[in-house]
């Protein structure tokens, strides 16, 4: 009887509420014909901002010459986000191991967090240019930071029972490390890869806007010198897609994966 | 009593440095010889030492000064992590990692002591079929009861089969009926497995029921200052024990002592 009733709760749990789905879509039905209605009432003018249809229609039509670029640029935030993940933890992982080492890193790591790596791309130029590839460095710089910080937050706040029940049990270094630092840290980790998700796009657009030639970025400004209003707008909302595709993606393993929480 | 599994031998803790004006001596002196199956009760005043003392039994912390021994072995003022495995920790607050279901929660016991093989495996579900929680073997702490998880910290402490159990205020946060059962199951979880356990309680009616020794120390620093035999036969302790003369005899007595105690 105690068991059924166990279960029951879990499965109630794990049942997925179709109002989660629904209602974001129902408001984003809502956002493009508000938008469609209202930018046709006011007579809005396209370089302010193109009607949703009309976005959505010069997209498809311009897609053949989108798609390298969405490529590309998909291609610059997958590689240099799959760096900065582990970069990030193992940073992490390494200053936490020495607390005089977390009191010296932890302000240089906000500060990393803080400057806009915008800023840095333009001293970056010089070499950025030499190969359009090497855009996933500022991917990395910029996403790397993030991660590290919540991380290490996570590393470092770690209730004294937990380790003392690791001491008790004689537990290697190591193994405390593995078993109870890092499984308690983990929500944290995941929050910090969300956060990735959006600093990887931020960054592999803000190097296309520097050193152009290739990528979505590029192709924004491309379009607006031919007044291509329509097209810029529809490179913006692929942009966007790719952010909130990485952070659905990584917020579905953490649902996989991070089970214990409430 | 057969033979003596472990002694203390006039331990002491303190903590601090008189140099900082921080310096404080928690437990003072003390000795204790522990015999095989022993139950051993620990009471004291809030904030005396008791968990400290525990903490050193168990290998969490090292004693300042003096030594115990373990099955007539001199092992010095900390245990050794090889020994860890002779000791079953049940902490103040159940402290079970939240990342791991109530089986998990016992495996990694197993894991971390390298004890592998089926009849490990077999006995993660007899620990939690003792404490009457088989059926929520995949279930996470959070969904289970204060009692419930309590239970699972002590099927934790037996599965790795230690001589010695130590228990840090089992019961404290309960309530008072789910204490009272879980008192008459710590009884029968000591008849069915024939441990030495030693423990500590602040409630006189749980030490009188479960021990067949009692110390009660001082406050800080803590000494012994009384120990009491509890010369009520097994047989005697059950749900009706309030009605035994001696019982009563005994806990008007050390009530006594504890109102006295400064
Ligand atoms: N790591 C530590 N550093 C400094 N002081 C400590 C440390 N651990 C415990 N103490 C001090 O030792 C004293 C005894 O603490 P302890 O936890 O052993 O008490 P206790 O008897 O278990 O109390 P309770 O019944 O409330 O659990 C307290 O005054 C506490 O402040
Ligand atoms: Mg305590």
């Amino acid at each position: 009887m105690a068991k059924n009733e166990a279960i029951t709760q879990r499965k109630k749990k794990e049942k997925k509420d179709p109002v989660n789905i629904i209602a974001p879509l129902v408001v984003l039905a809502i956002i493009y014909v508000g938008l469609e209605i209202g930018l046709r009432v006011f007579d809005v003018p396209a370089y302010v901002m193109p009607t949703p249809t009309n976005i959505l229609i010069g997209t498809i039509k311009s897609f053949d010459i989108i798609l390298p670029d969405l490529l590309f640029t998909i291609k610059i935030i997958c590689i240099g986000f799959c760096i900065a993940i582990p970069a990030g933890i193992v940073l992490a992982a390494l200053f936490s191991q020495f607390d005089i080492i977390v009191k010296a890193m932890q302000p240089v790591v906000i500060w990393l967090v803080i400057t806009p790596m915008i800023t840095l791309i333009p001293l970056m130029t010089l070499w950025l240019g030499t190969d359009p590839n090497l855009r996933v460095i500022v991917v990395i710089i910029q996403a790397t930071p993030i991660i590290c910080l919540n991380t290490l937050n996570g590393f470092i706040h770690v209730e004294q029972e937990k380790l003392e029940f690791a001491k008790s049990i004689g537990a290697s270094k190591f193994e405390t490390f593995i078993h109870i630092t890092f499984m308690n840290a983990l929500p944290q980790v995941f929050t910090g890869i969300k956060l990735g998700c959006i600093f990887s796009t931020i960054g592999a657009v803000s190097a296309d806007f520097v050193s152009r030639g290739m990528g979505l970025g590029d192709r924004i400004i491309k379009f607006l010198k031919y007044s291509n209003f329509e097209q810029s707008y529809g490179c913006i909302v692929l942009i966007a897609l790719i952010g909130i595709s990485l952070y659905t993606i990584v917020s579905a393993i953490e649902k996989r994966i991070v089970l214990w929480k409430k | 009593m057969a033979n003596k599994v472990f002694s203390v031998k006039e331990i002491s803790k303190s903590f601090g440095s008189e140099k900082n004006g921080n310096y404080m001596e928690v437990i003072k002196n003390i000795s204790m010889d522990i015999y095989e199956k022993e139950f051993i009760v620990i009471l004291g005043n809030s904030g005396c030492g008791k968990s400290t003392y525990l903490k050193i039994l168990g290998g969490i912390e090292s004693a300042t000064t003096g030594s115990m021994e373990l099955n007539g072995e001199n092992i010095g003022a900390c245990i050794p992590p090889e020994k860890l495995k002779k000791f079953g920790f049940v902490f103040q607050n159940n402290n079970l990692l939240p990342w791991r279901t109530a089986e998990g929660n016992l495996r990694i016991m197993l894991k971390i002591m390298k004890l592998k093989g089926e009849q490990w495996e077999k006995r993660i579900d007899e620990m939690l079929e003792i404490v009457g929680l088989l059926d929520y073997k995949k279930v996470y702490p959070h969904e289970l009861s204060g009692g419930m998880k309590q239970r699972v910290g002590i099927a934790r402490a037996l599965v790795h089969d230690p001589d010695i159990l130590i228990l840090d205020q089992p019961l404290g946060a309960l309530d008072a009926i789910t204490r009272k059962m879980l008192s008459y199951e710590l009884l029968n979880i000591w008849k069915k497995t024939q441990k030495t356990i030693v423990m500590v309680t602040n409630n006189v009616d749980e030490a009188i029921l479960l021990a067949n020794r009692i110390f009660v120390l001082s406050n800080k620093p803590a000494v012994i200052t009384h120990e009491i035999e509890v010369d009520i036969p097994v047989e005697e302790r059950n749900t009706m024990i309030g009605q035994n003369a001696r019982y009563n005899e005994l806990r008007e007595q050390i009530n006594n002592i504890i109102r006295a105690t400064r």
